[in-house]
Order: structure tokens, then C-alpha cells, then sequence
């Protein structure tokens, strides 16, 4: 289960390991958690609608219009049976209620801004004839040519080079700050939600563990999972010989350890981790999160409401240049930024 | 748009084998979809249903020590050469439980109006692996440790009186 709240307009990050949840919670927004699956209870509001109050029809209606997806497998996500340029310009003409010529000519320009290079001549081709990096390209097309006010991105530049994945994620920048539309970006990747997210929530076995504004998360990270995670990231200059990693595995779903679900592979558990599960509270004060408010930080983690006999200890470094500045100094693990 | 399902692109004719049949216009069909819930449900009477699958719990020891984690693991196998499918109450198509509480839980399950089926194949064996980690969850967010003594672990169909319609067993295990 997870709640959090994401603004119009504001970048919004989800990360976490491969099977946290990240991906089904962002299917279960659009309605698309498939068989035998089943959301059994919560709201998911959207512009003061409860979507699971809606029909089919009505979801239908706002599926690729005022919520879009970009998926992660673009190959999977393209029917290999039609142009490209008609995939893009089916969802125009039924959302957009364009005519033929318009919604082509919105199709050639939504491949043009994505850095499809011959966007008119690329419209005819089928999904086989693009790269995969040119697939995924056009997926973010498709998602883009509605204007929708919510953008759910699962992995957006995975498949991408480096230079196309700047370039997207500048796109995506430049429509949310244009047209005041919210995007939540599933990523691996801690550099692109550090360069393009405003807020971040970590997840870890289909529960929220952390969520915070992103500069909070990097410099100040309030839940071990959080300094696991960014521990384990690759830097330039770097002298360590391995990467840290997270002993362990992710719990099978079916399987939920009892209590903190992390505290099989917690450097920090103690006995009482494996007794209560952690409320998800505002680190400062202690008390329940209020989603709603999105300038706290907000994790999961005993440590939090006074119920671990000792303190998480581990140290933050920031390096600036050659500089090395430590910025809270306690003992244990240590996290780079 | 039009999909190519809508298009007249495929020739199709019952009569010839070497086309497509115009009756499989509607669901394309994999090779081997035999409708096994359908059938079942109308030539097999559902008590011999049930009576025709057996449930085996069992766990490699006996005697465990107070914090170890239980492995067990049901078998269930269906005695029938042809196959049969068994209706459950919930999507849900075994659970397991220790002492009587559902997964070692004390916190009661969101109830699914959602009826479903466990289907077997001609004489299939289906085997399922789980751990019990020696604890009770007590309310939604605690958990407490089972003291010494013993403790049954129970697993089966989920159906309504399964002990009675035989789809369940049950072992004994002891906590030192």
C-alpha cells in the first residue's frame, strides 16, 4: 500500500529495487493491474475524482488523455501490426476529436519533438523499422500528444543513450514546466531523479519507506534502505575497489518477513524490527506523515518513533571537487553524494 | 481505424482444413484449450470432485527451536486420468494456516465476493513450498513470537468445510 499525493506541475520520483512495487502502483493510477490482480481497497484520486468510482467507459476516456503512460517496454507497448505514425495519431483523433490531416500533422510533430529525425517520412514506418531507442521515442510521443495533465513514465530513457535520454528528459522538463503537468518518473536510475525530480519516494516491497523533497533524500536519507540504495550507486573518482551493495534479496511478496519488512537485510535491525512494523511518520516530529504536506520528510523506520534501543549510525559525505565534508558523522555505513 | 480482426484480409472457410475457420472469427484459439472449469462443472458431480483430490501437508522435522523458521510442503494431486477443476470461494486457491488462524494471522482478511477455481490436470501433482516464521501477527502492525509448544499447521483448498469435503490435511510440529 502506498499513499502520496503528487501537485500539478511537480516532478515526482518513485525508485526502488526491481519488484518494489514501483510499477504496479503506477499501473494501479490507470487502472491497469492486470489478472488476477486486484485493487481491494483505497482511493486513487485525480482532480477531485475517485477513479475507482468510474466505469470503464469514463476511464477509457481518460486513459492517454488526461493521464498518459509511457511504458517501459516500448517494444511490447507498440502494435507491430500498424504504422507507427497511425499509433500516435489513433489516440489524437479520439481524444483530441481531430480530423484525419490534423491529427497527422500532430503525430509528424510529436515525433519531430522527441528527435525522431525525418518525422514525415518515420510516420509511415512500422514499429520493426524504428531502433529500440527510436521505439521508445515514439512511446513518449504518443504519451505527449494529448497534453495530458498527469504523465506516468516507467522507465522513460532506460533503453536510451545517454544523449537522447538528456534530451527527453528536457522535453519532459519543458512540458511540465509549460503546461503545468505532472510527471511521476519510475526510474533506477538515482542521477536522473537527483537532476530531474522535485520530490522522491523510495519503495521497497510494495511500500512507501521514504519520501521526501529529492535534496533531503540525497544529503540527509532517513531510512537504511535509502543510504543502501545510494551507497550502491557507481561515481567518477571513486576509489572504492567494489560497489556497496544490499546483502540480500527483496522478500517474495507472498512471503512478508513480519514486522519492518526490511529488517532481514537491515545492518541496524533489532528484535523489536521484527515485532512492529514501522509506521510511515514525519522523521522530525515523529508523528503520522501527512502526505499532503510536501516539504517534510517522511519515513519508515523505528528509529523514528523512539523504538530502537540504539540510533541508525551512518555517515553522509558530500564531495565538492576534491573536497570531502563530512556531514553527519556517526558510525556504520557511509553514502557518497 | 480498422483492425485487422475487422478486415477481410483472411480467407476463412469451415469446409477446408488448410483455412481458417470462420467460426474462430471471435477467440483465437491456443491448441490446447480444453474449457477444463466447464467440463468439469457439468460431468463431474462437484463431490467427487473434491473426493478425487487428495492434500498432503508435511514438514522435515518434527521438533523446532523457539525463533526457527517451519518449512512445510503441500502436496495436492489429482487421482482422476481426465482433469478437474475445483470452484474456491476467493481467487485465493489454497491457504494454509497455523493453529486455525489464516497464515499464522490474528487479523482478519478483507473479504473477495470473487469465486474462482483451482483446475488440475489428468493426474497432476501440484507442490507448494512456504515457511512459517514461528510467529503470530497479533493486530496489523505486531507480531508475536509463538511460545513453546505445539502447533498445527493446516493447509487445503479453499473452499467452505474443507476438512469435511477432504481438500485439506494438517501436521503437528513442536517449538522447544
Amino acid at each position: 500500500m502506498a499513499i502520496y499525493e503528487v501537485e500539478a506541475g511537480e516532478r515526482f520520483g518513485v525508485v526502488g529495487e526491481s519488484g518494489a512495487g514501483k510499477s504496479v502502483t503506477s499501473l494501479a493510477v490507470m487502472r491497469l493491474i492486470d489478472e488476477p490482480g486486484v485493487i481491494e481497497s483505497g482511493e486513487i484520486r485525480f482532480k477531485g475524482r475517485n477513479l475507482l468510482e468510474l466505469d470503464d467507459e469514463e476511464m477509457r476516456e481518460l486513459r492517454g488523455n488526461e493521464i498518459a503512460m509511457i511504458f517501459q517496454d516500448a517494444e511490447t507497448a507498440l502494435n507491430p501490426a500498424y504504422t507507427v505514425g497511425e499509433q500516435i495519431s489513433e489516440a489524437v483523433r479520439h481524444h483530441l476529436d481531430m480530423d484525419e490531416t490534423a491529427a497527422k500533422e500532430r503525430a509528424i510533430e510529436m515525433l519531430e519533438s522527441v528527435g525522431i529525425p525525418d518525422p514525415g517520412q518515420r510516420y509511415s514506418n512500422y514499429p520493426h523499422e524504428f531502433s529500440g531507442g527510436m521505439q521508445q521515442r515514439a512511446v513518449i510521443a504518443m504519451a505527449l500528444s494529448c497534453d495530458p495533465d498527469l504523465i506516468i513514465a516507467d522507465e522513460p530513457t532506460t533503453a536510451l543513450d545517454v544523449t537522447i535520454e538528456a534530451q527527453i528528459l528536457g522535453l519532459l522538463k519543458e512540458i511540465g514546466d509549460e503546461y503545468d503537468t505532472a510527471i511521476q518518473l519510475i526510474t533506477h536510475d538515482l542521477g536522473v531523479v537527483a537532476e530531474f525530480c522535485d520530490r522522491v519516494m523510495v519503495m521497497y516491497a510494495g511500500h512507501p519507506v521514504e519520501m521526501a523533497p529529492v535534496e533531503d533524500v540525497y544529503y540527509d536519507p532517513q531510512h537504511p534502505y535509502t543510504v543502501g540504495l545510494m551507497g550502491s550507486v557507481p561515481r567518477i573518482g571513486d576509489d572504492r575497489d567494489r560497489l556497496e551493495t544490499i546483502p540480500g534479496r527483496m522478500p517474495d511478496l507472498i512471503e512478508m518477513p513480519p514486522g519492518c519488512n526490511f529488517h532481514p537485510r537491515c545492518p541496524y535491525a533489532e528484535e523489536n524490527c521484527t515485532k512492529r512494523e514501522p509506521a510511515f511518520v514525519d522523521v522530525a516530529t515523529g508523528t503520522p506523515a501527512d502526505v499532503s504536506d510536501h516539504d517534510t520528510q517522511m519515513a519508515a523506520c523505528l528509529a523514528h518513533t523512539g523504538e530502537l534501543s540504539e540510533q541508525p549510525g551512518y555517515e553522509v559525505r558530500v564531495r565538492d571537487g576534491s573536497r570531502t565534508e563530512p556531514v553527519e558523522s556517526t558510525d556504520g555505513g557511509t553514502v557518497d553524494e | 481505424m480498422r483492425r485487422i480482426y475487422e478486415s477481410d484480409a483472411l480467407d476463412r472457410d469451415d469446409e477446408d482444413p488448410f483455412r481458417p475457420g470462420a467460426s474462430d472469427r471471435e477467440e483465437p484459439r491456443a491448441a490446447r484449450t480444453l474449457p477444463v472449469g466447464t467440463l468439469s462443472e457439468t460431468l463431474f458431480p462437484r463431490r467427487l470432485r473434491h473426493r478425487s483430490i487428495s492434500v498432503d501437508v508435511s514438514t522435515p522435522r518434527d521438533v523446532y527451536e523457539a525463533g526457527e523458521t517451519v518449512p512445510f510442503v503441500v502436496r495436492m494431486k489429482n487421482a482422476m486420468p481426465f482433469p478437474v477443476s475445483v470452484p474456491t470461494v476467493s481467487p485465493v486457491l489454497w491457504t494454509w494456516a497455523v493453529d486455525g488462524h489464516r497464515e499464522a494471522s490474528h487479523v482478519p482478511e478483507i473479504p473477495t465476493q470473487e469465486p474462482s477455481a483451482l483446475e488440475f490436470d489428468r493426474g497432476e501433482w501440484k507442490e507448494f513450498r512456504r515457511n512459517w516464521n514461528g510467529m503470530f501477527q497479533v493486530s496489523e502492525s505486531e507480531w508475536t513470537r509463538a511460545g513453546p509448544g505445539e502447533y498445527t499447521i493446516h493447509a487445503g483448498v479453499n473452499v467452505e468445510s474443507a476438512s469435511a469435503k477432504g481438500v485439506r490435511d494438517e501436521t503437528t510440529i513442536e517449538i522447544r
